[in-house]
Protein backbone atom coordinates (compact mmCIF):
# COMPACT_ATOMS: atom_id res chain seq x y z
CA UNK A 1 0.00 0.00 0.00
CA UNK A 2 2.57 2.43 0.54
CA UNK A 3 4.06 1.01 -2.75
CA UNK A 4 1.25 3.44 -3.72
CA UNK A 5 1.67 6.48 -1.82
CA UNK A 6 5.56 5.91 -3.20
CA UNK A 7 3.64 5.82 -6.81
CA UNK A 8 1.76 9.24 -6.28
CA UNK A 9 3.96 10.86 -5.09
CA UNK A 10 6.96 10.05 -8.21
CA UNK A 11 4.42 10.50 -10.47
CA UNK A 12 3.55 14.48 -9.07
CA UNK A 13 7.28 15.29 -10.41
CA UNK A 14 6.26 14.73 -13.82
CA UNK A 15 3.16 16.96 -13.36
CA UNK A 16 3.17 20.34 -15.38
CA UNK A 17 -0.05 20.88 -15.77
CA UNK A 18 -3.69 19.50 -14.92
CA UNK A 19 -6.85 19.88 -17.04
CA UNK A 20 -9.63 22.65 -16.14
CA UNK A 21 -13.86 23.46 -17.07
CA UNK A 22 -14.26 23.99 -20.69
CA UNK A 23 -16.36 27.00 -20.13
CA UNK A 24 -13.62 28.53 -18.35
CA UNK A 25 -11.54 28.47 -21.44
CA UNK A 26 -13.96 29.01 -23.79
CA UNK A 27 -15.09 32.30 -21.44
CA UNK A 28 -11.45 33.15 -22.45
CA UNK A 29 -11.36 32.95 -25.75
CA UNK A 30 -14.20 35.09 -25.79
CA UNK A 31 -12.73 38.00 -24.13
CA UNK A 32 -11.65 40.67 -26.57
CA UNK A 33 -7.59 41.01 -26.28
CA UNK A 34 -5.87 44.64 -25.27
CA UNK A 35 -8.00 46.53 -23.10
CA UNK A 36 -8.43 47.28 -19.46
CA UNK A 37 -12.10 45.59 -18.77
CA UNK A 38 -10.49 42.02 -20.12
CA UNK A 39 -7.47 42.04 -18.29
CA UNK A 40 -9.80 42.29 -15.29
CA UNK A 41 -12.05 39.51 -16.00
CA UNK A 42 -9.20 38.15 -17.07
CA UNK A 43 -8.06 37.58 -13.75
CA UNK A 44 -11.11 37.36 -11.86
CA UNK A 45 -11.32 33.68 -14.27
CA UNK A 46 -8.10 32.46 -13.36
CA UNK A 47 -8.54 33.54 -9.98
CA UNK A 48 -11.44 31.51 -10.07
CA UNK A 49 -10.28 28.14 -11.09
CA UNK A 50 -7.86 25.87 -8.75
CA UNK A 51 -5.88 24.72 -11.68
CA UNK A 52 -5.50 27.84 -13.49
CA UNK A 53 -4.38 29.65 -10.47
CA UNK A 54 -1.60 26.90 -9.62
CA UNK A 55 -0.27 26.99 -13.20
CA UNK A 56 -0.14 30.34 -13.05
CA UNK A 57 1.55 30.47 -9.72
CA UNK A 58 3.68 27.71 -11.05
CA UNK A 59 5.25 29.95 -13.64
CA UNK A 60 5.57 33.02 -12.05
CA UNK A 61 7.40 31.46 -9.22
CA UNK A 62 9.83 29.28 -11.87
CA UNK A 63 13.43 29.65 -10.92
CA UNK A 64 13.88 31.06 -14.39
CA UNK A 65 11.64 34.09 -14.08
CA UNK A 66 13.99 34.44 -10.68
CA UNK A 67 11.31 36.94 -8.86
CA UNK A 68 11.12 36.94 -4.81
CA UNK A 69 8.53 34.54 -4.05
CA UNK A 70 5.13 35.38 -5.53
CA UNK A 71 1.49 34.13 -3.70
CA UNK A 72 -1.49 35.92 -5.29
CA UNK A 73 -2.85 35.99 -9.17
CA UNK A 74 -2.70 39.85 -8.83
CA UNK A 75 0.83 39.68 -8.50
CA UNK A 76 1.43 36.93 -10.70
CA UNK A 77 -0.83 38.88 -13.57
CA UNK A 78 1.36 42.20 -13.10
CA UNK A 79 4.72 40.46 -13.37
CA UNK A 80 3.88 38.37 -16.02
CA UNK A 81 1.93 40.30 -18.03
CA UNK A 82 -1.67 39.83 -19.43
CA UNK A 83 -0.78 38.21 -22.65
CA UNK A 84 1.55 35.64 -20.64
CA UNK A 85 -0.73 34.73 -18.42
CA UNK A 86 -3.58 34.31 -20.88
CA UNK A 87 -1.54 32.13 -23.50
CA UNK A 88 -0.66 29.98 -20.08
CA UNK A 89 -4.50 30.20 -19.48
CA UNK A 90 -5.50 28.83 -23.27
CA UNK A 91 -2.85 26.20 -23.16
CA UNK A 92 -4.73 24.53 -20.66
CA UNK A 93 -6.10 21.12 -21.48
CA UNK A 94 -9.80 20.43 -20.58
CA UNK A 95 -11.89 17.23 -18.63
CA UNK A 96 -13.06 15.59 -21.89
CA UNK A 97 -16.19 14.35 -20.20
CA UNK A 98 -17.92 16.48 -17.88
CA UNK A 99 -19.13 14.51 -15.15
CA UNK A 100 -21.29 16.20 -12.39
CA UNK A 101 -18.32 15.63 -9.72
CA UNK A 102 -15.89 17.71 -11.58
CA UNK A 103 -17.97 20.68 -11.58
CA UNK A 104 -18.90 19.91 -8.02
CA UNK A 105 -15.18 19.93 -7.04
CA UNK A 106 -15.05 23.35 -8.81
CA UNK A 107 -17.38 24.96 -7.38
CA UNK A 108 -16.22 23.37 -3.63
CA UNK A 109 -12.96 24.99 -4.59
CA UNK A 110 -14.09 28.18 -5.68
CA UNK A 111 -16.61 28.27 -2.79
CA UNK A 112 -13.89 27.46 0.21
CA UNK A 113 -11.75 30.73 -1.74
CA UNK A 114 -14.85 32.93 -1.10
CA UNK A 115 -15.61 31.68 2.46
CA UNK A 116 -11.98 32.14 3.45
CA UNK A 117 -11.87 35.73 1.93
CA UNK A 118 -14.86 36.29 3.64
CA UNK A 119 -14.00 35.07 6.99
CA UNK A 120 -10.20 36.90 6.84
CA UNK A 121 -11.48 40.09 5.78
CA UNK A 122 -14.22 40.22 8.38
CA UNK A 123 -11.02 39.03 11.05
CA UNK A 124 -9.10 42.06 9.26
CA UNK A 125 -6.05 39.56 8.64
CA UNK A 126 -3.22 39.98 6.76
CA UNK A 127 -2.84 38.49 3.50
CA UNK A 128 -6.76 37.98 2.40
CA UNK A 129 -6.08 37.57 -1.01
CA UNK A 130 -3.35 34.89 -0.15
CA UNK A 131 -5.47 32.94 1.66
CA UNK A 132 -8.32 32.95 -0.49
CA UNK A 133 -5.86 31.52 -3.18
CA UNK A 134 -4.66 28.97 -0.16
CA UNK A 135 -8.16 27.89 0.15
CA UNK A 136 -9.11 27.87 -3.43
CA UNK A 137 -5.90 25.44 -4.11
CA UNK A 138 -6.98 23.17 -1.09
CA UNK A 139 -8.50 20.03 -2.50
CA UNK A 140 -5.88 20.47 -5.78
CA UNK A 141 -4.47 16.85 -4.56
CA UNK A 142 -7.94 15.44 -5.55
CA UNK A 143 -8.03 16.51 -8.77
CA UNK A 144 -4.44 14.83 -9.32
CA UNK A 145 -5.90 11.44 -7.91
CA UNK A 146 -8.75 11.94 -10.08
CA UNK A 147 -6.43 12.48 -13.52
CA UNK A 148 -3.72 10.50 -12.91
CA UNK A 149 -5.10 7.50 -10.89
CA UNK A 150 -8.51 7.34 -12.56
CA UNK A 151 -8.81 3.76 -11.70
CA UNK A 152 -8.06 4.18 -8.06
CA UNK A 153 -10.48 7.28 -7.98
CA UNK A 154 -13.11 4.71 -8.95
CA UNK A 155 -12.05 2.00 -6.14
CA UNK A 156 -12.09 5.09 -3.94
CA UNK A 157 -15.66 6.39 -4.84
CA UNK A 158 -16.89 2.54 -4.70
CA UNK A 159 -15.57 2.40 -1.38
CA UNK A 160 -16.44 5.11 0.54
CA UNK A 161 -20.22 4.38 -0.84
CA UNK A 162 -20.19 1.01 0.23
CA UNK A 163 -17.83 1.69 3.79
CA UNK A 164 -19.48 5.10 3.96
CA UNK A 165 -16.68 6.77 5.13
CA UNK A 166 -15.24 10.05 4.32
CA UNK A 167 -13.20 10.30 1.29
CA UNK A 168 -10.14 11.43 3.15
CA UNK A 169 -10.11 7.97 5.18
CA UNK A 170 -10.67 6.10 1.91
CA UNK A 171 -7.62 7.79 0.13
CA UNK A 172 -5.75 6.56 3.46
CA UNK A 173 -7.03 3.18 3.29
CA UNK A 174 -7.22 2.72 -0.28
CA UNK A 175 -3.75 5.14 -1.24
CA UNK A 176 -1.95 5.38 2.08
CA UNK A 177 -1.98 9.50 2.03
CA UNK A 178 -4.87 11.84 1.32
CA UNK A 179 -5.35 14.93 -1.13
CA UNK A 180 -4.05 17.08 1.46
CA UNK A 181 -0.53 15.11 1.31
CA UNK A 182 -1.00 15.03 -2.26
CA UNK A 183 -2.07 18.55 -3.13
CA UNK A 184 1.08 19.82 -0.81
CA UNK A 185 3.55 17.39 -3.25
CA UNK A 186 1.94 19.31 -6.07
CA UNK A 187 2.89 23.11 -4.65
CA UNK A 188 6.15 21.98 -3.67
CA UNK A 189 6.95 20.05 -6.88
CA UNK A 190 5.86 23.39 -8.33
CA UNK A 191 7.79 25.60 -6.40
CA UNK A 192 4.77 27.54 -4.56
CA UNK A 193 5.76 29.53 -1.66
CA UNK A 194 5.14 27.84 2.34
CA UNK A 195 2.21 30.13 2.84
CA UNK A 196 0.15 28.40 0.28
CA UNK A 197 1.99 24.80 0.95
CA UNK A 198 1.27 24.87 4.37
CA UNK A 199 -2.68 25.64 5.03
CA UNK A 200 -3.13 22.89 1.53
CA UNK A 201 -1.22 20.49 3.46
CA UNK A 202 -2.86 20.99 6.94
CA UNK A 203 -6.26 21.88 6.00
CA UNK A 204 -7.17 18.77 7.91
CA UNK A 205 -5.34 18.77 10.67
CA UNK A 206 -4.41 22.45 11.61
CA UNK A 207 -2.20 21.53 14.76
CA UNK A 208 0.22 19.91 12.13
CA UNK A 209 0.75 23.80 10.84
CA UNK A 210 3.70 25.34 12.52
CA UNK A 211 4.33 28.65 10.39
CA UNK A 212 1.33 29.71 8.57
CA UNK A 213 -1.42 28.74 11.32
CA UNK A 214 -3.75 31.33 11.15
CA UNK A 215 -4.07 30.77 7.34
CA UNK A 216 -4.43 27.37 8.07
CA UNK A 217 -7.17 27.18 10.26
CA UNK A 218 -8.82 29.64 7.85
CA UNK A 219 -8.76 27.46 5.31
CA UNK A 220 -10.05 24.87 7.54
CA UNK A 221 -12.75 26.52 8.44
CA UNK A 222 -13.84 27.63 5.07
CA UNK A 223 -13.74 24.34 3.92
CA UNK A 224 -16.06 23.31 6.89
CA UNK A 225 -18.61 25.87 6.38
CA UNK A 226 -19.15 25.55 2.39
CA UNK A 227 -19.54 21.63 2.91
CA UNK A 228 -21.89 22.69 5.44
CA UNK A 229 -23.61 25.02 3.16
CA UNK A 230 -24.19 22.03 0.53
CA UNK A 231 -22.30 24.59 -2.04
CA UNK A 232 -20.62 22.03 -4.91
CA UNK A 233 -19.58 18.54 -3.50
CA UNK A 234 -16.12 17.64 -2.62
CA UNK A 235 -16.90 14.37 -2.73
CA UNK A 236 -19.32 13.15 -0.17
CA UNK A 237 -21.66 14.46 2.30
CA UNK A 238 -19.71 14.62 5.84
CA UNK A 239 -19.08 17.73 6.85
CA UNK A 240 -15.96 17.60 9.44
CA UNK A 241 -15.88 19.18 12.92
CA UNK A 242 -14.56 22.38 13.47
CA UNK A 243 -11.11 21.84 14.80
CA UNK A 244 -10.98 23.59 18.63
CA UNK A 245 -7.30 24.31 17.50
CA UNK A 246 -8.91 26.69 14.66
CA UNK A 247 -11.61 28.00 16.93
CA UNK A 248 -8.84 28.63 19.22
CA UNK A 249 -6.35 30.17 17.08
CA UNK A 250 -9.09 32.38 14.74
CA UNK A 251 -10.90 33.45 18.30
CA UNK A 252 -13.62 32.57 17.01
CA UNK A 253 -17.27 32.72 18.82
CA UNK A 254 -20.61 31.71 17.97
CA UNK A 255 -22.25 35.20 17.45
CA UNK A 256 -18.93 35.85 14.67
CA UNK A 257 -19.45 33.04 12.73
CA UNK A 258 -23.41 33.34 12.80
CA UNK A 259 -22.15 36.84 11.06
CA UNK A 260 -19.83 35.17 8.90
CA UNK A 261 -22.44 32.62 7.62
CA UNK A 262 -24.90 35.35 6.97
CA UNK A 263 -22.19 37.23 4.67
CA UNK A 264 -21.08 33.46 3.28
CA UNK A 265 -24.75 32.80 1.74
CA UNK A 266 -25.25 36.16 0.48
CA UNK A 267 -21.79 35.77 -1.36
CA UNK A 268 -22.53 32.58 -2.59
CA UNK A 269 -25.85 33.42 -4.34
CA UNK A 270 -23.33 35.72 -6.94
CA UNK A 271 -20.80 32.47 -6.65
CA UNK A 272 -23.49 30.48 -8.22
CA UNK A 273 -24.54 32.65 -10.74
CA UNK A 274 -20.63 33.09 -12.23
CA UNK A 275 -20.63 29.24 -11.64
CA UNK A 276 -23.97 28.51 -14.07
CA UNK A 277 -22.64 31.18 -16.90
CA UNK A 278 -19.37 28.84 -16.60
CA UNK A 279 -21.44 25.97 -17.20
CA UNK A 280 -23.55 27.33 -19.70
CA UNK A 281 -20.38 28.91 -21.70
CA UNK A 282 -19.45 24.91 -22.13
CA UNK A 283 -22.43 24.16 -23.69
CA UNK A 284 -22.44 26.86 -26.17
CA UNK A 285 -18.72 26.65 -27.04
CA UNK A 286 -19.56 22.85 -28.02
CA UNK B 1 25.98 57.54 -44.04
CA UNK B 2 26.37 54.19 -42.29
CA UNK B 3 29.82 53.89 -40.66
CA UNK B 4 32.36 51.05 -42.66
CA UNK B 5 32.12 47.78 -40.88
CA UNK B 6 35.70 47.06 -39.66
CA UNK B 7 36.66 43.48 -40.48
CA UNK B 8 39.99 41.82 -39.24
CA UNK B 9 40.93 38.66 -41.84
CA UNK B 10 43.33 36.29 -39.97
CA UNK B 11 45.22 34.13 -42.79
CA UNK B 12 48.34 32.60 -43.45
CA UNK B 13 47.17 31.79 -46.86
CA UNK B 14 47.89 35.13 -48.85
CA UNK B 15 45.79 33.98 -51.93
CA UNK B 16 43.39 33.18 -50.22
CA UNK B 17 43.03 36.40 -48.43
CA UNK B 18 43.46 38.72 -51.06
CA UNK B 19 40.23 37.13 -52.80
CA UNK B 20 38.47 37.31 -49.77
CA UNK B 21 39.10 41.05 -48.91
CA UNK B 22 38.84 42.25 -52.64
CA UNK B 23 34.70 40.53 -52.55
CA UNK B 24 34.32 42.01 -48.74
CA UNK B 25 35.84 45.31 -49.96
CA UNK B 26 32.96 45.06 -52.53
CA UNK B 27 30.38 44.78 -50.09
CA UNK B 28 31.57 47.73 -48.21
CA UNK B 29 33.86 46.11 -45.72
CA UNK B 30 37.11 47.56 -44.64
CA UNK B 31 39.70 44.59 -44.56
CA UNK B 32 42.59 44.29 -42.54
CA UNK B 33 44.56 41.14 -43.41
CA UNK B 34 46.75 39.41 -40.98
CA UNK B 35 49.09 36.93 -42.37
CA UNK B 36 51.69 37.44 -39.67
CA UNK B 37 50.18 35.74 -36.71
CA UNK B 38 52.22 37.27 -33.50
CA UNK B 39 51.04 40.40 -34.42
CA UNK B 40 47.19 39.78 -34.73
CA UNK B 41 45.92 39.58 -31.15
CA UNK B 42 47.91 43.21 -30.34
CA UNK B 43 46.25 44.81 -33.61
CA UNK B 44 43.02 43.42 -32.39
CA UNK B 45 43.52 44.70 -28.43
CA UNK B 46 44.78 47.95 -29.86
CA UNK B 47 42.06 48.80 -32.80
CA UNK B 48 39.16 46.61 -31.96
CA UNK B 49 37.26 45.57 -35.66
CA UNK B 50 33.63 44.59 -35.43
CA UNK B 51 34.20 41.42 -36.81
CA UNK B 52 37.01 39.22 -36.68
CA UNK B 53 37.15 36.33 -39.74
CA UNK B 54 40.02 33.25 -38.88
CA UNK B 55 41.02 31.17 -41.64
CA UNK B 56 40.72 27.63 -39.99
CA UNK B 57 41.11 24.87 -43.25
CA UNK B 58 44.15 23.82 -42.11
CA UNK B 59 43.55 24.38 -38.46
CA UNK B 60 46.65 26.03 -37.02
CA UNK B 61 46.76 26.14 -33.39
CA UNK B 62 48.27 29.79 -33.54
CA UNK B 63 45.19 30.69 -35.00
CA UNK B 64 42.99 28.71 -32.48
CA UNK B 65 45.12 30.24 -29.26
CA UNK B 66 44.58 33.61 -30.98
CA UNK B 67 40.40 32.63 -31.37
CA UNK B 68 41.09 31.49 -27.31
CA UNK B 69 42.71 34.23 -26.26
CA UNK B 70 40.51 36.84 -27.28
CA UNK B 71 37.02 34.95 -26.15
CA UNK B 72 39.04 34.72 -23.05
CA UNK B 73 38.52 38.03 -22.12
CA UNK B 74 35.04 39.92 -21.39
CA UNK B 75 35.54 42.55 -23.07
CA UNK B 76 36.83 41.09 -26.54
CA UNK B 77 34.40 38.52 -26.37
CA UNK B 78 31.74 40.16 -27.82
CA UNK B 79 33.38 40.49 -31.02
CA UNK B 80 32.24 37.57 -34.07
CA UNK B 81 34.47 35.43 -34.51
CA UNK B 82 33.57 33.29 -38.09
CA UNK B 83 35.86 30.34 -39.00
CA UNK B 84 36.65 29.19 -42.42
CA UNK B 85 36.17 25.72 -42.28
CA UNK B 86 36.69 22.86 -44.73
CA UNK B 87 33.92 20.94 -45.50
CA UNK B 88 35.29 17.60 -45.01
CA UNK B 89 36.17 18.87 -41.33
CA UNK B 90 33.37 20.57 -40.14
CA UNK B 91 31.77 17.77 -38.58
CA UNK B 92 35.01 16.94 -36.58
CA UNK B 93 35.68 20.06 -35.50
CA UNK B 94 35.91 20.55 -31.74
CA UNK B 95 33.68 23.53 -30.80
CA UNK B 96 34.23 23.74 -27.01
CA UNK B 97 38.02 23.45 -27.69
CA UNK B 98 37.71 26.69 -30.17
CA UNK B 99 34.75 29.28 -29.22
CA UNK B 100 33.70 30.24 -32.96
CA UNK B 101 30.48 32.14 -33.01
CA UNK B 102 29.51 30.59 -36.61
CA UNK B 103 31.60 29.16 -39.36
CA UNK B 104 31.67 29.00 -43.40
CA UNK B 105 32.55 26.30 -45.54
CA UNK B 106 35.08 26.22 -47.84
CA UNK B 107 35.04 26.82 -50.63
CA UNK B 108 33.37 30.05 -49.71
CA UNK B 109 29.98 30.70 -50.97
CA UNK B 110 30.23 34.24 -51.23
CA UNK B 111 26.52 35.20 -50.61
CA UNK B 112 26.43 32.58 -47.40
CA UNK B 113 29.86 34.36 -45.65
CA UNK B 114 28.04 37.92 -46.31
CA UNK B 115 24.87 36.81 -44.58
CA UNK B 116 26.86 35.12 -42.03
CA UNK B 117 28.29 38.11 -40.99
CA UNK B 118 25.31 40.23 -40.68
CA UNK B 119 23.78 37.49 -38.98
CA UNK B 120 26.61 37.22 -36.91
CA UNK B 121 26.81 40.99 -36.22
CA UNK B 122 23.04 41.57 -34.83
CA UNK B 123 23.12 38.20 -32.86
CA UNK B 124 25.79 39.83 -30.75
CA UNK B 125 24.28 42.90 -30.58
CA UNK B 126 21.07 40.66 -29.27
CA UNK B 127 22.80 39.10 -26.81
CA UNK B 128 25.57 41.15 -25.21
CA UNK B 129 23.19 44.14 -25.05
CA UNK B 130 20.87 42.98 -23.12
CA UNK B 131 20.97 42.92 -18.99
CA UNK B 132 22.13 39.39 -17.81
CA UNK B 133 20.08 39.72 -14.61
CA UNK B 134 16.84 41.24 -16.38
CA UNK B 135 17.12 40.66 -20.14
CA UNK B 136 16.20 43.76 -20.64
CA UNK B 137 18.01 45.90 -23.78
CA UNK B 138 21.38 47.84 -22.32
CA UNK B 139 23.20 51.16 -22.81
CA UNK B 140 23.59 50.38 -26.84
CA UNK B 141 19.96 49.80 -27.61
CA UNK B 142 18.64 52.78 -25.13
CA UNK B 143 21.41 55.11 -26.58
CA UNK B 144 19.86 54.15 -29.92
CA UNK B 145 15.86 54.68 -28.63
CA UNK B 146 16.49 57.71 -27.23
CA UNK B 147 18.31 59.03 -30.25
CA UNK B 148 15.39 57.84 -32.88
CA UNK B 149 13.34 59.79 -29.79
CA UNK B 150 14.53 63.03 -30.65
CA UNK B 151 12.59 65.69 -31.98
CA UNK B 152 9.20 63.56 -31.99
CA UNK B 153 6.39 63.67 -29.40
CA UNK B 154 8.09 60.98 -26.78
CA UNK B 155 8.84 60.69 -23.40
CA UNK B 156 12.02 59.55 -22.39
CA UNK B 157 11.07 58.01 -18.34
CA UNK B 158 14.37 57.62 -15.80
CA UNK B 159 12.88 54.92 -13.07
CA UNK B 160 15.20 54.39 -10.07
CA UNK B 161 14.77 52.25 -6.86
CA UNK B 162 15.28 55.09 -3.15
CA UNK B 163 16.77 53.53 -0.63
CA UNK B 164 18.19 50.25 -2.70
CA UNK B 165 21.49 50.47 -0.72
CA UNK B 166 20.21 49.67 2.42
CA UNK B 167 17.57 47.06 1.51
CA UNK B 168 20.50 44.93 -0.36
CA UNK B 169 22.34 45.54 2.74
CA UNK B 170 19.82 44.14 5.05
CA UNK B 171 18.30 41.53 3.08
CA UNK B 172 20.87 40.31 0.65
CA UNK B 173 21.77 40.28 -2.62
CA UNK B 174 19.38 38.12 -4.03
CA UNK B 175 16.86 39.36 -2.57
CA UNK B 176 17.75 42.76 -4.36
CA UNK B 177 18.39 40.93 -7.48
CA UNK B 178 15.00 39.50 -7.06
CA UNK B 179 13.37 43.13 -6.49
CA UNK B 180 15.27 44.40 -9.74
CA UNK B 181 13.71 41.20 -11.56
CA UNK B 182 10.85 42.22 -10.79
CA UNK B 183 10.88 45.87 -11.57
CA UNK B 184 12.16 45.18 -14.90
CA UNK B 185 8.84 43.01 -15.74
CA UNK B 186 6.86 45.86 -14.18
CA UNK B 187 8.04 48.31 -16.38
CA UNK B 188 8.15 45.58 -19.56
CA UNK B 189 4.40 45.05 -18.76
CA UNK B 190 3.42 48.50 -18.24
CA UNK B 191 4.85 49.89 -21.17
CA UNK B 192 3.59 47.12 -23.48
CA UNK B 193 0.08 46.84 -22.03
CA UNK B 194 -0.23 50.30 -23.10
CA UNK B 195 0.20 49.84 -26.42
CA UNK B 196 4.03 49.14 -27.10
CA UNK B 197 7.31 51.36 -26.59
CA UNK B 198 11.17 50.80 -25.65
CA UNK B 199 11.84 48.98 -21.99
CA UNK B 200 15.70 48.71 -21.13
CA UNK B 201 17.68 48.15 -18.02
CA UNK B 202 21.21 50.86 -17.69
CA UNK B 203 22.59 48.71 -15.04
CA UNK B 204 22.23 48.28 -11.11
CA UNK B 205 18.66 49.87 -9.66
CA UNK B 206 18.00 52.00 -13.14
CA UNK B 207 16.17 51.50 -15.46
CA UNK B 208 14.41 53.69 -18.79
CA UNK B 209 11.43 53.28 -20.75
CA UNK B 210 10.21 55.19 -23.83
CA UNK B 211 6.14 55.69 -24.58
CA UNK B 212 4.60 58.62 -26.51
CA UNK B 213 4.69 61.69 -24.61
CA UNK B 214 0.24 60.97 -24.27
CA UNK B 215 1.10 57.76 -22.36
CA UNK B 216 4.17 58.68 -20.50
CA UNK B 217 2.50 59.49 -17.01
CA UNK B 218 -0.31 56.61 -17.40
CA UNK B 219 2.71 54.19 -17.57
CA UNK B 220 4.53 56.15 -14.44
CA UNK B 221 1.28 55.60 -12.37
CA UNK B 222 0.87 51.97 -13.25
CA UNK B 223 4.54 51.50 -12.80
CA UNK B 224 4.06 53.31 -9.46
CA UNK B 225 1.10 51.77 -8.25
CA UNK B 226 2.27 48.05 -9.47
CA UNK B 227 5.59 48.37 -7.85
CA UNK B 228 3.85 49.05 -4.67
CA UNK B 229 1.63 46.20 -4.44
CA UNK B 230 4.80 44.23 -5.29
CA UNK B 231 7.14 45.26 -2.69
CA UNK B 232 4.24 45.32 0.31
CA UNK B 233 5.00 41.53 -0.63
CA UNK B 234 8.56 41.53 0.43
CA UNK B 235 7.81 42.88 3.98
CA UNK B 236 6.49 41.30 6.99
CA UNK B 237 3.75 42.54 8.64
CA UNK B 238 5.51 44.72 11.40
CA UNK B 239 7.43 46.93 8.43
CA UNK B 240 4.53 47.11 6.45
CA UNK B 241 2.66 48.77 9.01
CA UNK B 242 5.39 50.84 10.35
CA UNK B 243 6.37 52.18 6.78
CA UNK B 244 9.85 51.02 7.79
CA UNK B 245 12.62 48.58 8.49
CA UNK B 246 15.50 48.89 10.59
CA UNK B 247 19.25 49.16 9.13
CA UNK B 248 22.68 50.23 10.17
CA UNK B 249 24.10 53.00 8.79
CA UNK B 250 27.67 53.86 7.95
CA UNK B 251 28.12 54.82 11.65
CA UNK B 252 27.07 51.69 12.88
CA UNK B 253 24.15 53.50 14.28
CA UNK B 254 20.40 51.74 14.29
CA UNK B 255 18.27 53.76 11.05
CA UNK B 256 14.67 53.29 10.42
CA UNK B 257 15.17 53.14 6.27
CA UNK B 258 11.61 53.83 4.56
CA UNK B 259 10.32 50.65 2.72
CA UNK B 260 10.87 50.69 -1.10
CA UNK B 261 9.76 53.04 -3.53
CA UNK B 262 10.64 54.36 -6.74
CA UNK B 263 11.01 57.83 -8.62
CA UNK B 264 10.61 58.28 -12.08
CA UNK B 265 12.14 61.26 -14.00
CA UNK B 266 9.91 61.63 -17.29
CA UNK B 267 11.32 63.91 -20.39
CA UNK B 268 9.56 65.07 -23.02
CA UNK B 269 11.69 64.67 -26.36
CA UNK B 270 9.55 67.14 -28.80
CA UNK B 271 11.29 70.43 -27.46
CA UNK B 272 13.72 72.49 -29.27
CA UNK B 273 16.36 72.01 -26.06
CA UNK B 274 16.21 67.94 -26.67
CA UNK B 275 18.98 68.06 -29.81
CA UNK B 276 21.68 65.06 -28.71
CA UNK B 277 21.09 62.54 -25.64
CA UNK B 278 23.26 64.16 -23.61
CA UNK B 279 20.72 67.01 -22.88
CA UNK B 280 18.38 64.08 -21.85
CA UNK B 281 20.25 63.08 -19.68
CA UNK B 282 20.93 65.91 -18.37
CA UNK B 283 17.31 67.00 -18.26
CA UNK B 284 16.54 63.62 -16.42
CA UNK B 285 19.28 64.12 -13.86
CA UNK B 286 17.23 67.28 -12.68
CA UNK B 287 14.12 65.79 -12.38
CA UNK B 288 14.83 62.69 -10.60
CA UNK B 289 16.86 65.21 -8.15
CA UNK B 290 13.21 66.25 -7.38
CA UNK B 291 11.60 63.34 -7.45
CA UNK B 292 13.82 62.13 -5.36
CA UNK B 293 12.80 64.37 -2.35
CA UNK B 294 9.98 62.55 -1.46
CA UNK B 295 10.22 59.08 0.20
CA UNK B 296 7.11 57.90 -1.32
CA UNK B 297 6.87 56.44 -4.79
CA UNK B 298 6.72 59.62 -7.59
CA UNK B 299 6.97 60.47 -11.02
CA UNK B 300 8.52 64.17 -11.80
CA UNK B 301 7.39 65.61 -15.72
CA UNK B 302 9.40 68.28 -17.60
CA UNK B 303 7.17 70.89 -18.76
CA UNK B 304 9.66 73.60 -19.92
CA UNK B 305 9.90 74.05 -22.98
CA UNK B 306 13.39 75.46 -23.06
Amino acid sequence: MDDKRAEIRHSIMDTRSLPTLPGIISKLNSLSSNDKSSAEQMAQLVASDQVLSARVLRLVNSPSYGFYRVSTISNAMILLGVNVVKSLALSSSIFEIMEKNVVGLWEHSLGTGVAANVIARRLKLAECEEISTAALLHDIGKVIIKIKFADDYDQLLALIDTKGISIRDGEMELLATDHAEVGAWLAKSWHLPEKLIEPVACHHQVEKSTTHQLKTAVVHLADVLIKASGFGCSGDDFVPLIQPVAWDLLGMSEALLAEIVEELEERLIEVKNFSMEIQSADETST
Amino acid sequence: MKPQLRLTLVSTDQALAGHLAIRLQSKGYQVLCLSRLAGVLGSIYSDPPNIVIADLAEIDPEILAIVKSMKADCYFSTIPVLGLLSSARVEEFDWQECPLDDFVAMPVLYPELFSRISLSLQRIQRVFDNNPLTRLPGNTSIQQAIEKALGKPMAVCYVDINNFKPYNDVYGFSHGDGVLRMLARIIFNAVNESGGGFAGHIGGDDFVYLVPLERAEAVAKTVIANFTTIVADLFGEVEKSNGFYCALNRKGQEEQVPLLGIAIAIVPTHTQKMQHYGKVAEVAAEMKKLAKQSNESCYVIDRRST
